[in-house]
């Protein structure tokens, strides 16, 4: 269905990714993709942040391209206090952001797949403070069936 | 430029905790401990507390007299954070280990735990990341751990298999076993036999080539692989199309733990449905590995002798269930199985000869097994979009969960469900990681029931049956006190008179059971583990109960101290 700036259904629509717009919150699933960055030594890194009243990771999707170690750098550029509960093997790592504050998380994952992390405070998840780690790739060789390469959807 | 404050370094979520972060060290488990397992019935050192699968335990404080009494020691509540992957099949199917008063549990979403066994303490946890979209068919699960050589070994939902120091949980060693993209994932208890740990695959739905590998337990090495779908070529193929690619998808995967004999050195593996599941025009033959008992030797991982429950498939009939290993009084070593397909195998366990076949349930329309062994099917889905309606379900008269065997009876105690199911045949494309069923299924709603069946296997008659509302979704365990423990979808775990079936206690969990319950006992005070928590597959094996109450507590019961 095609829409236009002043149809009532589009600024709903655009509404899902804001606070308190539409919904109360923001919708889940509909920020930025960022990609990690591998360094010789292959351990990867990325940053992302919480921009003020959005309640949301930016960006929300990091891919990382196989499994590993990542560093993330954590910023809260909001002027709340939020936290962050992050995958890792082994147990998952928690860091306290308050106002304007940065930190750091190293992580070990395993690849492929997508890993969720949040905000516990509150309802901090509830409103949008959700973020995906998602790893690419294949996994190693001696891990695959015996048998010749089957087709994907 | 923003002046930030520093907010430090992640640190691990159990560092805001009570949990100590070691456990005790226990005297060591090795091959030689645990083949002789029966001798110690003060721990519960392997997944099915001995290596035969029967179940068993000679503690003998709680008795027919007394359980009245049984009330909770302690609870251990598992809990969640974030989002987890396969949320809506999420459920506590764990088999509690103890070793010297140290419990090593296993939960869903990749998670471990070692706890005080006499007062619940937590004293060390893991969590492998699991992926949050991972293949799952059946489950957000894992049932369980394997504890020797100082370490605790768990197979993952991302088919990696971890070894764990015992003393700390710090992993050893991390070895990616399947492929996630190709719908694999592993979530059997692994099984500790001489210096190698042995798991099987999972992902039975997603057309995986299924298989049972064998790691080197110091160092993670792969050992061995058994496929259970032969190559063309090799053995078994001749029941494969010898065109197409029906073999490379054929399933068989072996997602629940062996049983082993040592004398023989003959692991006793299960094997999975074909895929796909309903369609069988596109796999004519018998379709071998699938849907039987496999004798395996655990020295090099070649297939001794098959037994095929099932040939070609056409319900879903899984026959990874154990196969329990007990005696004849003439010394003969025969192998129980109770299939989903209604039937009950004895077997010659040293060769595969049938003994006796049986059926153990009330209603079966899919086919008939005479006492010879014949196969004949009657009602499967045939004709593209056309429902068919066959008793047992695709859960079968048994799931997964596990009967038990008492030496003070001779008897095999059977959870029992009595659910059918309607079959409708819709052809689809094979494509890695999306389900391969080949049919639309469902399952009944209503006119279901469930009993505990206690069975003779030397002749095959029923002695008891303990009958319920409910189907049977659980494992259950039996004790030198003459007791039977099962527990049941909605909550209850009862104890029944081993002899007779009578009912002598129960108490409501607050949610279904769906695990492997353990006994044990530390300072001579003896204990039941009941991990709980209602889920699973459940719209495949007990539909009319997915809005039951959920939760995943560990209830560890025994009698008052006074």
């Amino acid at each position: 269905m095609t829409t236009t700036a002043g149809d009532p259904s589009a600024q709903l629509a655009d509404g899902l990714a804001r606070q308190n717009s539409t919904g109360l919150g923001r919708l889940l699933g509909t920020g930025k993709v960022g990609h990690a960055v591998e360094g010789p030594d292959g351990r990867m890194t990325a940053t992302v942040r919480i921009p003020e009243d959005e309640l949301s990771w930016e960006p929300e999707t990091i891919i990382m391209p196989h499994g590993g170690d990542l560093e993330l750098t954590l910023i809260n550029d909001d002027r709340n206090t939020h936290c962050a509960v992050l995958p890792n093997n082994g147990d998952p790592k928690i860091i306290w952001l308050v106002n304007h504050s940065k930190g750091t998380a190293s992580l070990n994952l395993d690849g492929p797949g997508t890993y969720y992390y949040g905000s516990t405070t509150g309802n901090d998840e509830g409103r949008g403070l959700i973020g995906a780690i998602v790893i690419g790739g294949e996994v190693p060789d001696h891990a695959k069936l015996d048998r010749p390469a089957q087709p994907r959807p | 430029m923003t002046d930030y404050v520093d907010a430090g370094a992640a640190i691990p979520l159990t560092q805001l905790s009570a949990v100590k972060g070691s456990a005790p060290a226990t005297t060591n488990v090795d091959f030689e401990r645990i083949k002789n397992a029966g001798t110690e019935p003060e721990n519960w050192l392997t997944y099915y507390g001995t290596y035969d699968g029967q179940r068993y335990s000679e503690l003998d404080q709680i008795t027919k007299d007394n359980v009245r009494r049984l009330s909770p020691a302690w609870v251990f509540q598992a809990g969640a954070t974030g989002m987890q992957s396969g949320a809506s099949t999420y459920s506590f199917e764990a088999a509690p280990i103890v070793v010297d008063g140290v419990m090593y549990v296993s939960g869903p979403d990749g998670k471990a735990w070692a706890l005080d066994a006499k007062t619940g303490e937590e004293l060390w946890r893991y969590k492998h990341a699991s992926p949050y979209d991972v293949s799952l068919c059946c489950g957000n699960v894992n049932r369980g751990l394997a504890v020797g050589h100082g370490k605790v070994y768990m197979a993952t939902l991302n088919a990696h298999v971890v070894a764990l120091d015992a003393t700390t949980g710090e992993k050893v060693w991390d070895i990616t076993a399947g492929d996630v993209r190709a719908g694999e994932s592993r979530t059997a208890a692994p099984l500790l036999v001489k210096d190698m740990v042995v798991v099987g695959s999972s992902g039975g739905e997603f057309g995986t080539r299924g298989c049972l590998d064998a790691f080197d337990a110091e160092t993670g090495e792969r050992r061995w692989r058994r496929y259970m779908i032969p190559k063309p070529g090799e053995p078994g193929a001749e029941t494969w199309p010898s065109d197409g690619d029906a073999w490379q998808r054929g399933g068989a995967n072996c997602w629940i733990t062996p049983t082993y004999d040592p004398e023989l050195e003959l692991l006793y593996q299960g094997t999975g449905n074909p895929a796909p599941d309903f369609d069988g025009g596109v796999r004519p033959g018998d379709n071998l590995y699938t849907d039987s008992i496999v004798a395996v030797d655990v020295n090099t991982g070649e297939i001794r002798w098959h037994y095929q429950c099932t040939p070609h498939d056409l319900w879903d009939y899984d026959s990874t269930m154990e196969n329990l290993l007990f005696d004849a009084p003439d010394g003969r070593k025969l192998l129980a199985h109770a299939d989903k397909n209604g039937y009950f195998f004895v077997l010659d366990r040293t060769n595969g000869e049938l003994v006796r076949v049986f059926p153990f349930c009330d209603r079966i329309t899919w086919g008939e097994i005479s006492p010879e062994g014949k196969v004949t099917p009657k009602v499967y889905p045939d004709e593209e979009g056309v429902p068919v309606h066959f008793w047992p379900g695709p859960a079968g008269a048994k799931e997964w969960t596990h009967m038990s065997y008492s030496k003070q009876t001779g008897l095999i105690y059977i959870p029992v469900q009595e659910v059918g199911a309607t079959a409708t045949r819709r052809r689809r494309e094979f494509k890695e990681s999306i389900p391969y069923w080949g049919a639309g299924v469902a399952v009944d709603l209503d006119d279901f029931y469930g009993f505990v069946s206690a069975v003779d296997p030397l002749t095959g008659e029923e002695k008891w049956r303990w009958r319920n509302e409910y189907p049977m979704c659980a494992s259950n365990v039996t004790t030198a006190g003459g007791l039977v423990f099962q527990g049941t979808p909605t909550g209850e775990f009862v104890a029944l008179d081993a002899e007779t079936g009578e009912k002598l206690w129960s108490f409501q969990c607050g949610s279904g059971h769906h695990s492997s319950p353990s006994v044990y006992s530390v300072d001579g005070r003896q204990y039941l583990a009941v991990p709980t928590g209602w889920g699973g597959w459940i719209e495949g094996f007990l539909p009319g109960l997915l809005g039951a109450a959920a939760g995943d507590a560990l209830f560890v019961f025994a009698l008052p101290e006074d």
